[in-house]
C-alpha cells in the first residue's frame, strides 16, 4: 500500500473507521437514473478505497459506469444511494456550495477532451484552480511555470487552447488538477483522443507526479497499455466492481 | 463575496472570446438606446413648442390671480395694487441656474375683461385684454401676426389691436373708430372709443374673431381699476413650471393669491400632451422587448453554447450559482457598455444630425392646429436629462431582466451532464 501522503495532516477527520488515511472510499454506491421506460442501474452497489499515493486505473466495457463512478467520488453527481468520503469528508449531507468547495479544494478533475476554457492561457487555465483557491498571483504563477518546465510544456504558457495540440491540452488539464493539491485527480479517459505516443507521453507525466508529488490519480480507460501502467486495476462490470487487483509498483 | 472579482474577470473575458457576438448584442442594445433619447427628444422637442405656442396665448407657464377670479372671472376678484407688488416681487426672488438664465423669466400684468365691441355696422362679443406695450410683443408675438397696421405701442391710449375676421365683421379698418363697452369695477356698463390702430390673423378663428388688446394703463382707467386681473409669467422653459409655481405659490398664498401651472390653466392642452407621451411610452416599451427578445436569445444560445465549458467551471469548483453569476455580470457589462455607447449615439445623433431641427412640412397639411395651438412643422429636438434618465433605466431593467434567464438557466445546468457535451 502506497503511504507518501505524509505530506496531508488527515488526523483530525475521522472516517467511517476511525481516522481517514484514505483518499476516497465509498461505501454501498448507487446511482440509478430515473429513466423510461425503467431506470438505469449506472452504479450497483459500489464498496472502494483508495489510498493516498494510489495510482489507479478502472476498465470495463462501454457503459459499464466508469464515468459515472468517477463522477460520484469527485461530488459532480449525487449518489441515489451510499456515501462518499473524500479526505475524510462525507459528501452526501453538503450543500451544493460545499460540494463545489469539496471539488475545488479536494478533487482535480481531468476530462477526456475540451478540458480547457477557451477564453483563457494555457498558464491561467493551469492556475485556475489555485486562483479559486486564493493563492497570491506571484506564487501560482511561480508554481505553474515550475510545473510546466517539469512536465514539457514551457514556452506554451501564453498560448491559447485552441493553438495548443491535443496531448498538449490534456497535460495543461493535469497540471491544473494536480497544482490545486487535491486528494485525488480523477481523469476519465484522459488519452482516448490521443494517439498511442502521445498518450504514452501523458501517462508518463501522471506517472512522474503521482511518484515525484505523491499525487493520487484515478483515471478510467479502454486501452491495454494504459491499464498495464496502473499499480491498481479495477474493472467494473454493469456498475459493479468486478474485479480489483493491486500490481505494486505504479 | 470574495470571488467576486475573479467571477466578473472570468465574465469579463468570456465577452471578449466571443468579442462579434457581445458586440452585435451590445450594439442592438446602444441603437435601441440611441433611437430611444433621439425620438424622446424630438416628441420633447415638438411638446415643447406645442406648449410655448399654448403659454403665449396668454396664460403663461403659471399664472397670478387673486384667489377666486378663476371661477368668478369678475373684476371684483382682482388682484389689488398691493397684491400685484407682492406678486412681482415673489417672481424676482426666484432664481434660476445659469445654464437657463439666457431668457430671464418675462412677467406680463393684465387686466381683462369680455365685453362688446360696436361699429355703425353692428356689435360683437369680445375679450379684451389691456396688455403693457412694452412687455406683451415678446409675450403674446401677436404683433408678428400683423395683416395691416401696426401692433400697439407706449402712448396709444386710445387704440385698440384687433383681429382681421373682427374688423371685417365690423366694417373697420386701421384707423376706423369703434367702441368697446364693458362692466366696470365700480358695476356700471361704461363705454371706450377706441381708434383701430392695426389688425392680426392668427388662422385660429376663435382668436382672430374676439381678441382686443388695448393698452394696459387705458383699461384701468376706462374699468376702474388699479392692480390687475392677472399676471401672466413665461418662463425659460416649460420644465421649470411645477417647482416655480410651487415656490412663487408658497411665497405668495398668505397674501390671497393664487398661482396655477399651465397644466391647470391649459387642461386640454395637458392632457392632448399626456396622450402623446403615453402613446410614445407603448411604442418605446414595444420596441424595447423586441430589442429584450433579441437580447435574451443571444445570452441565451451563448449559454446553450458553452455549457461544456460551464460544467467545467462547475467541476473545477464553481457553485451553480456562481456559475449563473458569471453569465449575468456577462449582462451587466454588456448592458452597462450598451447604456454608455447609446447614450453616446444618442447625443451625437440629436447634436450633430438634428441639431437644426427635422422639417415636417412636407408631411404635414399647412395650417395644421389643435386646440388653438398652430403646430410649428419644423421639430427641433430638446434633451431632457430627466428623459434621458428613464431611457437609460429603461435599457437597463430590460438588459438586466433579460439576462436573468439565461443566468439562472446557467445555475441550474447540470454538472455532470454538461461536461460530457462534445
Ligand atoms: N444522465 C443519464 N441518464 C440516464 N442514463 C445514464 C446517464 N448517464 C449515464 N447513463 C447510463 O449509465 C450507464 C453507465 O454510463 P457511464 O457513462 O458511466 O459508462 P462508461 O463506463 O463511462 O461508458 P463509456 O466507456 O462508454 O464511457 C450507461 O448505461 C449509461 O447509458
Ligand atoms: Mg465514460
Amino acid at each position: 500500500m502506497a503511504t507518501n501522503a505524509a505530506t496531508r495532516s488527515a488526523a483530525d477527520r475521522a472516517g467511517p473507521d476511525g481516522p481517514a488515511d484514505h483518499a476516497v472510499r465509498t461505501e454501498a454506491l448507487w446511482k440509478i437514473y430515473p429513466q423510461e421506460p425503467r431506470p438505469v442501474e449506472a452504479v450497483r452497489g459500489v464498496d472502494l478505497t483508495v489510498e493516498r499515493g494510489e495510482f489507479v486505473a478502472m476498465a470495463g466495457p462501454s457503459g459499464s459506469g466508469k464515468t459515472t463512478v468517477l463522477n460520484l467520488l469527485g461530488g459532480l453527481t449525487r449518489p441515489t444511494r451510499g456515501k462518499v468520503w473524500i479526505d475524510g469528508l462525507e459528501l452526501s449531507a453538503l450543500p451544493d456550495r460545499k460540494l463545489a468547495a469539496v471539488r475545488q479544494n479536494h478533487i482535480g478533475f481531468v476530462f477526456q477532451s475540451y478540458n480547457l476554457l477557451p477564453m483563457l492561457t494555457a498558464l491561467e487555465n493551469a492556475e485556475f484552480t489555485l486562483m479559486l483557491q486564493g493563492v497570491p498571483a506571484r506564487e501560482r504563477r511561480e508554481r505553474v511555470l515550475r510545473l510546466f518546465h517539469e512536465i514539457g510544456l514551457e514556452g506554451m504558457e501564453h498560448r491559447r487552447p485552441f493553438k495548443l495540440s491535443g496531448g498538449q491540452q490534456q497535460r495543461v488539464a493535469v497540471a491544473r488538477a494536480v497544482l490545486g493539491a487535491p486528494a485525488l485527480v480523477l481523469a476519465d479517459e484522459p488519452t482516448a483522443n490521443l494517439d498511442s505516443t502521445t498518450a504514452e507521453a501523458l501517462l508518463d507525466v501522471m506517472q512522474q507526479l503521482n511518484r515525484d508529488k505523491g499525487t493520487t490519480f484515478v483515471f478510467s480507460t479502454h486501452d491495454p497499455r494504459v491499464m498495464k501502467r496502473a499499480g491498481r486495476l479495477i474493472r467494473l462490470v454493469d456498475g459493479r466492481i468486478a474485479e480489483d487487483v493491486v500490481r505494486g509498483g505504479g | 463575496m470574495g470571488r467576486l472579482p475573479t467571477l466578473a474577470w472570468l465574465a469579463l473575458r468570456n465577452l471578449g472570446r466571443e468579442f462579434r457576438r457581445s458586440a452585435l448584442t451590445a450594439a442592438a442594445m446602444a441603437l435601441g438606446l440611441a433611437l430611444l433619447i433621439w425620438s424622446r427628444s424630438l416628441a420633447d422637442g415638438a411638446h415643447e413648442d406645442w406648449i410655448d405656442a399654448g403659454v403665449r396665448l396668454g396664460e403663461g407657464h403659471v399664472t397670478f390671480t387673486a384667489s377666486g377670479y378663476r371661477d368668478s372671472k369678475s373684476l371684483d376678484d382682482r388682484l389689488s395694487a398691493a397684491q400685484l407688488e407682492v406678486a412681482l416681487r415673489a417672481l424676482g426672488e426666484v432664481e434660476f441656474p445659469d445654464a437657463f438664465a439666457t431668457a430671464p423669466p418675462l412677467a406680463s400684468v393684465r387686466v381683462e375683461t369680455r365685453g362688446l365691441a360696436s361699429s355703425p355696422d353692428g356689435a360683437l362679443p369680445v375679450f379684451i385684454v389691456g396688455v403693457q406695450p412694452s412687455v406683451e410683443p415678446g409675450f403674446s408675438r401677436l404683433g408678428e401676426e400683423v395683416v395691416d397696421g401696426r401692433y400697439l405701442e407706449e402712448g396709444d391710449r386710445l387704440h385698440a389691436f384687433i383681429g382681421a375676421s373682427l374688423a371685417e365683421r365690423l366694417g373697420v379698418r386701421t384707423g376706423s373708430r369703434m367702441v368697446l363697452t364693458a362692466q366696470s369695477a365700480s358695476g356700471d356698463i361704461e363705454g371706450q372709443l377706441v381708434r383701430v390702430v392695426g389688425t392680426y390673423r392668427t388662422g385660429v378663428q376663435g382668436l382672430d374673431e374676439s381678441l382686443v388688446h388695448i393698452l394696459l394703463a387705458t383699461a384701468r382707467a376706462w374699468l376702474g381699476v388699479e392692480g390687475a386681473t392677472s399676471v401672466a409669467v413665461l418662463l425659460p422653459n416649460s420644465t421649470f413650471t411645477d417647482p416655480v409655481r410651487g415656490e412663487l405659490d408658497s411665497a405668495t398664498r398668505p397674501d390671497g393669491i393664487q398661482v396655477v401651472g399651465w397644466p391647470e390653466s391649459l387642461p386640454d392642452l395637458y392632457a392632448a400632451l399626456q396622450l402623446d407621451d403615453g402613446g410614445d411610452w407603448a411604442f418605446h416599451v414595444i420596441l424595447f422587448i423586441i430589442v429584450a427578445l433579441a437580447i435574451l436569445n443571444a445570452i441565451f444560445m451563448s449559454v446553450l453554447n458553452r455549457k461544456r465549458e460551464l460544467g467545467l467551471l462547475r467541476a473545477l469548483g464553481l457553485s451553480g450559482g456562481e456559475t449563473g453569476l458569471v453569465v449575468y455580470i456577462e449582462g451587466v457589462l454588456l448592458t452597462g457598455a450598451s447604456g454608455i455607447v447609446g447614450v453616446a449615439l444618442g447625443m451625437v445623433i440629436v447634436f450633430v444630425f438634428f441639431r437644426d431641427g427635422m422639417d415636417l412640412s412636407g408631411l404635414m397639411p399647412d395650417d395644421i392646429n389643435f386646440g388653438g395651438i398652430a403646430f410649428d412643422p419644423v421639430m427641433v429636438p430638446v434633451i431632457q436629462a430627466r428623459h434621458v434618465v428613464q431611457s437609460v433605466l429603461l435599457t437597463a431593467t430590460i438588459g438586466l431582466a433579460a439576462s436573468l434567464f439565461p443566468a439562472w438557466h446557467a445555475a441550474r445546468l447540470d454538472p455532470a451532464e454538461s461536461v460530457k457535451v462534445e
